[in-house]
């Protein structure tokens, strides 16, 4: 039992923290956050030089081949920030979308460029109505002759404005396939949705065709890889919001020694005290539910039950974080310049990506075998 | 990160090593009663003996210097050693021990080198069974506004006073108390602590009739009980950790008892109760309901974040890692889970949770037990408001300045 991090996760950590901190600082990331696609040529050219988007993939398709704990580390110090744009969707989420569906010729064709930040891949899974079960998937892919035609809405789709690559879940025939689709492919339409979400997107596909040798992988065998590719994904994404939870608390602790009222600090008071207990309470069962589970994912065990419980939590305390911060900070939380808000809308946007809380706890009642057969 | 308790070759054949000593000398006819209050005293003894036979191998307190009749173990082996008692339905003591498991760490940071070689062998070798005296009936939050005096006389001290929901069922001993000894003095700077042989004439002990014992961990008490010191005359050589220094021996105390040290293994009975929900219980398929499913999930997250806490608090107490809040944020939770899950359990199986009937009860009682134990769980250790009290000092809420963590070795 070793519960510290590897010197190479120390220095994930060191360098991260420090590029966040001098090139995302409060300013910028309230400037990016303005922005309908929160990202800017010269900050994505930073983040590629710097290797991020090859961690999580291997070294014969051009990546380094990180551990998805290292991998981990790196996103909670993004989420303190909270650091916006699709990192996590092309790095993480995509890559491992398409190592574990993607044929041979592939995966050499375009993870390199994930790697490189050459490609920014957004995955679409969810409509209109929405879930994230395969029973969820509707939008059709019709066979006309040699290639694929899609027609159809994705909804909430998480970093589509920032892709030059999409790939997109939908039934043929056969099942639900997954598709890459040239994000300025004809037909193709992404509208960032206004309100308090982050960097979040309506995609429409009006008869988009898609040859076959983009169909990824294997006709409409997609969903099980798919799955396999959102578990491993998923504690990336918690440990994301880990990292917001820390910034609260810390925001939170600060404010509490700063604010006088009443002739004293604010955190005199056992009533504000609590408030930043919940917060604290949250991030470290958020953080220690993943912990577990990245380590059972880079160890090869069985991490269902794991993956799940962490998602749940995640999601769940990343949002009450927020809350008992604003408790915190009254009126002064919700004023834009803080940079406090930029957290709240992150809260939100993260909370139903990947799965809501409910979705996984009733996903854990199968993998405890709580469901009768 | 590594959270696996067994890897190495060398962890795989201690673990053997302990699974056969277990098999060869673990005394004919222990029992284990659901309710520690059931204890009979032949079963004690046998617990007892069973303490004799680990602490002459140095596996009754493993973490602990060997010069003084501990392990020396590392945390690996100290895991196993945890792992395979609860394997056979105990715990390491395998008896309760408080006054054993609370004194040492404070007479390891506080206590002369001859306290040291005085106290710490009989604890670890299993010798004594001792108690820990804190609470009064005036003093329970405030724990530095007892009125138990210790007065000097001579080469003695004479203790007058009552300590209350202390103990346990058999005796000790010996007990680890908390008096004061400069009834004058400044709070926090007239206390001191004594070990106290339990056979001095003048003490009563006098059992007290609670809801259950409570839930402080390790083996349960059994019983609580008040204990009324009459004129009782302790050797000066018994005060420990200097005359009026009590309260920063109780710092060390207090973070022992406050979980800062952690604790291993799940609980046991969430996973059993999980289980008869999967049978068909007592002819009913309770999981054909989705609340019940639901629940159930509810409740496994429950203790699972609290053995996550415990988990980790344990490695950062054996590494030597720093620590702050960590302690009591585990004991809020543990507390506070605690109740949740009881109710949980009582919206899954309805009132079979409230029965130890041998017939309509539950895992042979342990889940009336369970609801039971996790409201008295709430005030043993410190209430969780004065976690919360704790937590905010170590995080420094409204203060620059961070209370420090009390050294534990």
């Amino acid at each position: 039992m070793d519960l510290s991090l590897t010197d190479t996760q120390l220095l994930i950590q060191d360098s991260t923290r420090e590029f966040v901190r001098n090139e995302c600082a409060k300013d910028v990331l309230l400037d990016l956050d303005e922005k309908p696609v929160p990202l800017t040529k010269e900050l994505w050219a930073k983040v590629c030089e710097l290797g991020w988007m090859g961690m999580a993939i291997p070294e014969k398709y051009g990546g380094t081949g990180n551990t998805l704990t290292d991998v981990a580390v790196l996103y909670e110090e993004l989420g303190r920030g909270p650091v916006p744009g699709p990192m996590f969707s092309s790095g993480v989420l995509g890559a491992l979308t398409l190592l574990k569906a993607a044929g041979e010729a592939q995966k050499e064709a375009w993870l390199p460029d994930v790697a490189s930040g050459k490609r920014i891949f957004a995955v679409a899974v969810t409509e209109p109505r929405y879930g994230w079960s395969p029973d969820h998937v509707v939008m059709p892919a019709e066979r006309a002759g040699g290639p694929f035609v899609l027609n159809g809405t994705k909804l909430f789709v998480h970093d589509a404005a920032s892709a030059t690559d999409l790939l997109v879940l939908a039934r043929t025939k056969a099942g639900i396939s997954i598709f890459r689709v040239d994000a300025n492919a004809p037909g193709v339409a992404v509208r960032v949705l206004p309100g308090f979400l982050s960097g979040v997107a309506e995609l429409t596909f009006h008869d988009v065709r898609v040859p076959r040798d983009d169909l990824v992988g294997t006709e409409g065998a997609a969903w099980a890889d798919f799955d396999a590719a959102m578990r491993t994904a998923i504690p990336v994404l918690c440990s994301y919001k880990v990292g917001g939870c820390q910034a609260l608390f810390e925001l939170s602790v600060g404010y509490s020694r700063e604010r006088t009222q009443f002739g004293q600090p604010i955190g005199k008071f056992q009533r504000v005290q609590d408030h930043i207990i919940h917060i604290v309470n949250y991030l470290d069962a958020a953080r220690w539910a993943n912990n577990e589970a990245l380590w059972k994912l880079d160890t090869g065990q069985d991490a269902a039950v794991g993956v799940h419980m962490a998602k749940a939590l995640a999601s769940e305390g990343y949002l009450r974080a927020c809350d008992f911060a604003h408790e915190v900070h009254a009126g002064i939380g919700v004023m834009r310049e803080y940079g406090m808000t930029l957290h709240t809308k992150m809260s939100r946007s993260l909370y139903h990506f990947l799965g809501a809380p409910k979705h996984h706890r009733k996903r854990m009642e199968g993998a405890l075998r709580l469901v009768p057969a | 990160m590594d959270f696996a308790i067994e890897d190495s070759a060398e962890q795989r054949s201690f673990r053997e090593e302990v699974r056969s000593w277990l098999a060869e000398n673990m005394p004919e006819g222990i029992e284990y009663p659901v309710d520690p209050g059931d204890l009979t005293l032949e079963q004690y003894q046998l617990r007892r003996e069973l303490g004799r036979r680990l602490g002459a191998c140095g596996w009754l307190y493993p973490n602990m210097p060997k010069k003084y009749g501990g392990g020396d173990l590392p945390v690996e082996k100290v895991v196993i050693l945890h792992e395979e008692m609860a394997r056979v339905g105990l715990s390491l003591p395998p008896y309760y021990d408080s006054g054993g498991r609370m004194s040492a760490p404070s007479i390891l940071v506080w206590g002369s080198e001859e306290h040291k070689q005085r106290f710490l062998p009989e604890i670890f070798k299993g010798k004594v069974r001792s108690w820990q005296l804190l609470t009064e009936p005036g003093a329970g939050s405030d724990l530095a506004g007892i009125k138990t005096t210790a007065i000097r006389d001579g080469d003695s001290y004479i203790i007058n006073g009552q300590k209350t929901f202390v103990g346990s069922n058999h005796g000790a001993d010996q007990s680890w108390t908390i008096v004061v000894t400069d009834p004058r003095g400044k709070r926090h700077e007239n206390l001191s602590w004594f070990m106290i042989p339990m056979d001095l004439p003048g003490i009563t002990v006098m059992p007290m009739v609670l809801l259950t014992s409570g839930g402080e961990g390790g083996a349960g008490s059994g019983v609580k009980n008040t204990v009324f010191f009459e004129d009782v005359r302790v050797p000066a050589e018994n005060l420990i950790g200097g005359e009026n220094n009590g309260w920063k021996v109780a710092t060390t105390h207090l973070e022992v008892e406050h979980g800062g040290t952690g604790r291993l293994g799940d609980q046991g009975v969430i996973r059993k109760f999980i289980n008869y929900c999967r049978e068909d219980s007592h002819g009913r398929s309770l999981l054909e309901s989705a609340e019940a499913r639901e629940a159930l999930v509810d409740l496994y997250i429950e203790a699972e974040i609290t053995r996550l806490f415990a988990i980790r608090n344990y490695w950062k107490a054996h590494t030597n890692q720093p620590r702050s809040y960590e302690g009591a944020q585990y004991s809020l939770r543990r507390k506070l889970s605690g109740l949740d899950i009881a109710e949980k359990m009582l919206d899954v199986v309805g009132p079979y949770a409230l029965t130890n009937d041998k017939i309509y009860g539950l895992l042979n009682g342990a889940v009336e037990l369970y609801e039971r134990d996790a409201i008295t769980a709430l005030h043993p250790g410190a209430t969780t408001d004065i976690q919360r009290v704790v937590m905010s000092r170590r995080i420094g809420i409204g203060r620059k300045e961070r209370e420090q963590v009390s050294a534990l070795r």
